[in-house]
């Protein structure tokens, strides 16, 4: 994709575990945040799209009061029941229509007020699996593990080491929820067990916050900025059923992640992504996003690790900002993605600052064990 | 920052229990019909030849009806599992379990798609992907949704 869609203004609220404020301020404040960043006021904004849950925000159509907050009085405004990054891609389409210019995405939630794991339940088989009580987004998440664990060699160790990698990152990163700036394998090994071989620090924290994104068409972006940040390609795929599909590998991320190489026209996603903020809701996920992606070969997500690639001042920094494991809100986790990868492209991320970033990878997940994903490619000038 | 709540209203609760009036659908009709009757009932693709156990109406990869049902066996291989600590509590968070209790994923012999259930009888720390098991019904559970009560090794 040759500069149609840029990203031109951004904002995350602080992420918390139970946090002081509305559902309606946190979004007030990421919006309007957003719009700072972008310095433009909400009359320059055509279209508005959301991304909540029903089901989270105990309310049926859950936007309907995000039309105050959220800047769209008056506007076109829809929403996305999924993960905002999903939203980025329908705003993305809604400009490429030619019918609107400028779109403001926004993703938030509060686990503080839901009952946390009761989404993840909601979301199995309702004539068996979900009446049998047996699983859930985090039993699920350690049967996908233990199948991986099982088909590549990784040790319990080495998964620990994802966590180390990302909360040690997220020290640096003034809005995560869990900064860890001294964390140990030998902390995460002894962290509460959940499901075997997941662990609570190898796994997502439930987050309250919201995320936005700014995006305008090349006319548009060429007025609102000098330093768009231009989505160069796209890609998504949809699996099958936890129990349908081989748990072993993301399927559906490696083929988001061929289409959206495609767009973009990168042919070795290794040497030409900078930076990569990859939707972990689990530490082993990591792992298996770096063979989905292409960064290393299938059963060397591991290998990768190790060679400490993927740390903060490595040649493939993967997550500066700590991923979803330091702060991971539903709705707004891939989003945030997203725009920590557009941070990094313009270079204003300050202590997770990655060097020399041109190009940036984000991806965003749904669903349970990563049943849909996506993958934006993101550039500068 | 931790909040202390709002003092006049400290829990908001829905008037109603949403209850879901949904059937099972025919075919996982047809399936806790078999287990009642000690088979497992699955169904197969007229296209690829894929087996689904439990039966689905559907097979994705061919965007078609599944029509052919097949009886499978009780034996199948785990794979995958993982030993529970904890479990999602009324409550809606994960509670901590008096015993752990062990949960394999289970692919029945002839078919392609798994169960999940618990596995008895097998120390967690012999427990690996591979595993050959048998599943053990209890035909006099109360629930049509407990005769697959769990599998053991054999």
């Amino acid at each position: 994709m040759e500069k149609q869609v840029a990203i031109v203004g951004y904002a995350q609220t602080g992420y918390e575990s139970d946090v002081d404020a509305s559902r309606e301020i946190l979004v007030l404040e990421a919006a309007v945040g957003a719009l700072r960043s972008a310095g433009i006021s909400r009359e320059v904004i055509d279209t508005v799209v959301t991304a909540n849950n029903d089901y989270m925000d105990g309310r049926t159509i859950s936007n309907m009061r995000l039309v105050e907050p959220s800047g769209a009085w008056l506007k076109d405004e829809s929403k996305v029941e999924m993960d905002g990054a999903y939203a980025v891609l329908y705003a993305m389409m809604r400009i490429l229509s030619g019918d609107h210019d400028v779109a403001m995405v926004i993703g938030v939630s509060q686990a503080s007020v839901f009952p946390t794991y009761v989404p993840g339940v909601m979301t199995l088989d309702p004539t068996f699996d979900r009446e049998r009580g047996l699983l859930n987004e985090v039993s699920a998440a350690a049967l996908q593990a233990r199948a991986y664990m099982d088909a590549c060699g990784v040790t319990e160790e080495q998964i620990a080491g994802i966590s180390v990698k990302n909360l040690r990152n997220a020290a640096l990163n003034p809005l995560a929820l869990r900064r860890m700036p001294v964390l140990t394998v030998d902390d995460v090994m002894s962290s509460r067990m959940l499901y075997s071989p997941i662990r609570e620090l190898n796994a997502f924290p439930p987050s309250d916050g919201a995320c936005s994104v700014i995006l305008a068409s090349s006319k548009k972006a060429a007025e609102i900025t000098d330093c768009p940040v231009w989505i160069r390609g796209v890609g998504f795929s949809h699996d099958s059923y936890l129990t349908e599909r081989p748990l072993d590998k993301l399927g559906s991320l490696k083929q988001a992640a061929e289409r959206a190489y495609a767009a973009a026209g990168i042919s070795d996603a290794k040497d030409k992504i900078d930076v990569a903020e990859v939707h972990e809701n689990f530490a082993h996920e990591e792992l298996m996003a770096y063979e989905a992606l292409g960064f290393c070969g299938e059963g060397k997500g591991s290998a990768l690790l190790e060679s400490g690639a993927t740390k903060i001042n490595g040649e493939l920094p993967v997550n500066p900002s700590g991923g979803a494991l330091a702060a991971n809100v539903a709705c707004a986790a891939g989003l945030a993605r997203i725009a920590e990868a557009a941070l990094q492209v313009r270079g204003e991320a300050g202590s997770h600052q990655v060097k020399g970033v041109k190009t940036a990878l984000a991806h965003g997940q749904t669903g349970l064990c990563a049943q849909e994903n996506i993958v934006f490619i993101l550039g500068g000038e | 920052m931790e909040s202390d709540g709002l003092q006049n209203v400290d829990m908001v609760r829905i008037p109603a229990v949403p209850v879901f009036n949904w059937s099972v659908g025919n075919f996982m009709e047809r399936f806790f019909d078999g287990l009642k009757g000690g088979k497992f009932m699955g169904v197969k693709c007229p296209d690829c030849g894929r087996v689904y156990l439990p039966p689905r109406m559907i097979c994705e990869r061919c965007f078609a009806k599944n029509d052919e049902w097949v009886e499978l066996p009780p034996e199948g291989t785990v794979e995958s599992f993982t030993l529970a600590q904890v479990k999602v509590g009324e409550d809606g968070e994960l509670a901590d379990l008096e015993a752990p209790v062990l949960i394999g994923m289970v692919k029945h012999e002839g078919a392609d798609t798994c169960l999940v259930a618990r596995i008895e009888g097998l120390d967690p720390e012999e427990a690996s992907v591979g595993i050959r098991v048998t599943a053990v019904l209890d035909k006099s559970a109360e629930s049509i949704l407990d005769i697959l009560s769990h599998y053991v090794p054999r």
